[in-house]
């Protein structure tokens, strides 16, 4: 679980009392989120259903998620992580002064109000969107209300979880961390897995133009990503595997077709709490799936002569003594 | 013809992995998914069985899936730097094979949640 305090949405849905959702817009963006694990469900400890729970939403504008809340929060552009660090202090009964809490744009009555909900909860669940973990702050926002839970633990039963978006993008954290240790932003380059975000994250990488190829897979970057490493990836050769020609794919050098996951490619993918979940595919495609196709290309690659010349290859522990 | 019907299909759209979700085929397309909200009806929907695209592009010109594999490896194998991402709209068994690629070219590996 790399060390986050958190559960699965099964017991948030069977124990949480107390759920906020921070920098997240589940009523347009994982609408069945408030029904299907959260809110709205009846327990065998939380029989009266929403009548039992309190939501509160943090965001910096109001969106259609604060219709289902108890209290909305509106946080200042930016000020997420002095908010955390406040309210990191305050359920200690550490000092804040006043002018460290206009900064926010909240009250200290509300923020009393808040901590003590926190404090009074039987479970406290914590969810953090985009909204929290890709504005200024960046991964250190995260890691700060990942710490707000664990220290709300002194007092109550508390967790924290990020929002996923993107299918199966859990999966690939977790498929990388059991494969190399880390989740994401990592280079093979020194014949072993290195793990530097900033340095070896996709889009610094091609904002710098430090690679020579790309391969993209399950992901448009063509439609999301900066123009300056869209640039970068127009002038390198750029391989796309993906069930339709996307943006990616008009400035790729090679576009391989592969199947819909879920729809006609079998497998497993991950949900938000990190339960893998089996794929029942429908339809059968008239091409072949993502794995096929990369395997393939692994089989190929494995022809050819390997990049590290001979003897020059990391070796096991077990092959120095 | 009468549709299919898959029960507790898993739908991938989001993180919530909705995996209750009842869906309602006839081989080519998915008429109805019962129990999917808006975002995940609109995934089921959208795909089909269809042949709608060409089964690989190499340079602009359609091309079979042999030679858009050989030309990806071989593109690959002359890099220095190799990238390899996304991995969000695909399976764990096709995510571990990137994990391999990565491995065996001596690249770089990221996921959409560096973004």
């Amino acid at each position: 679980m790399g060390g986050k305090v958190t559960c699965t949405l099964g017991e948030v849905k069977q124990r949480a009392d107390f759920i906020v959702y921070w920098g997240g817009n589940p009523a347009e963006c994982h609408p069945r989120h408030f029904t299907k694990y959260t809110i709205m469900q009846k327990s065998k400890f939380l029989p009266r259903g929403r009548k039992d729970r309190t939501m509160v939403l943090v965001d910096i504008r109001e969106t259609k998620s604060a219709k289902a809340a108890d209290i909305f929060l509106q946080v200042k552009p930016g000020k997420d992580f002095e908010l955390i660090t406040i309210l990191r202090a305050m359920i200690k009964d550490q000092h804040v002064t006043d002018e460290q809490i206009a900064v926010t744009g909240l009250s200290r009555e509300v923020l009393d109000d808040l901590v003590g909900r926190m404090k009074g909860a039987k479970f406290g669940c914590m969810f953090f969107g985009m909204g929290l973990s890709m504005t200024r702050g960046k991964h250190m926002n995260s890691a700060a209300l990942l710490t707000l839970a664990a220290e709300m633990n002194a007092f109550t039963k508390f967790v924290a979880m990020p929002m996923r978006g993107h299918g199966n993008v859990t999966g690939a954290d977790v498929i990388m961390r059991w494969q190399t240790g880390f989740p994401f932003g990592i280079t093979f380059n020194r014949g072993y897995p290195r793990y530097n975000p900033g340095e070896f994250s996709t889009v610094d990488v091609l904002v710098r133009g430090d690679c020579d190829a790309a391969f993209i897979i399950g992901a448009d970057p063509g439609a999301t990503m900066p123009q300056p490493a869209i640039e970068h990836l127009k002038r390198i050769p750029t391989i796309v595997l993906d069930p339709h020609v996307t943006h990616t794919s008009r400035l790729s050098r090679v576009h391989i077709t592969t199947a819909p996951q879920g729809i006609a490619a079998p497998g497993t993918a991950y949900r938000m709490d990190e339960i893998p979940l089996p794929l029942k595919p429908p339809l059968k495609s008239p091409y072949p799936t993502d794995e096929q196709v990369v395997r393939r290309i692994n089989e190929a690659i494995a022809a050819k002569p390997f990049w590290m010349p001979e003897g020059s290859q990391p070796q096991m522990l077990t092959a120095q003594v | 013809m009468s549709l299919q019907v898959i029960d507790n299909a898993t739908c991938t759209f989001c993180g919530c992995v909705c995996d209750d979700i009842q869906l309602h085929h006839d081989e080519v397309r998915i008429h109805e998914a019962k129990r999917a909200c808006v975002l995940g009806t609109a995934w089921f929907l959208n795909h089909t069985a269809e042949k709608k695209h060409p089964d690989a592009l190499v340079d602009g010109r359609e091309a079979s899936l042999d030679e858009a594999i050989e030309a990806a490896a071989a593109l690959l194998h002359a890099a220095d730097m190799p990238l390899v991402y996304g991995m969000s709209n695909t399976t764990c068994e096709a995510q571990k094979q990137c994990a391999a690629l990565a491995d065996q070219l001596g690249g770089l590996l990221d996921s959409h949640t560096s973004l």
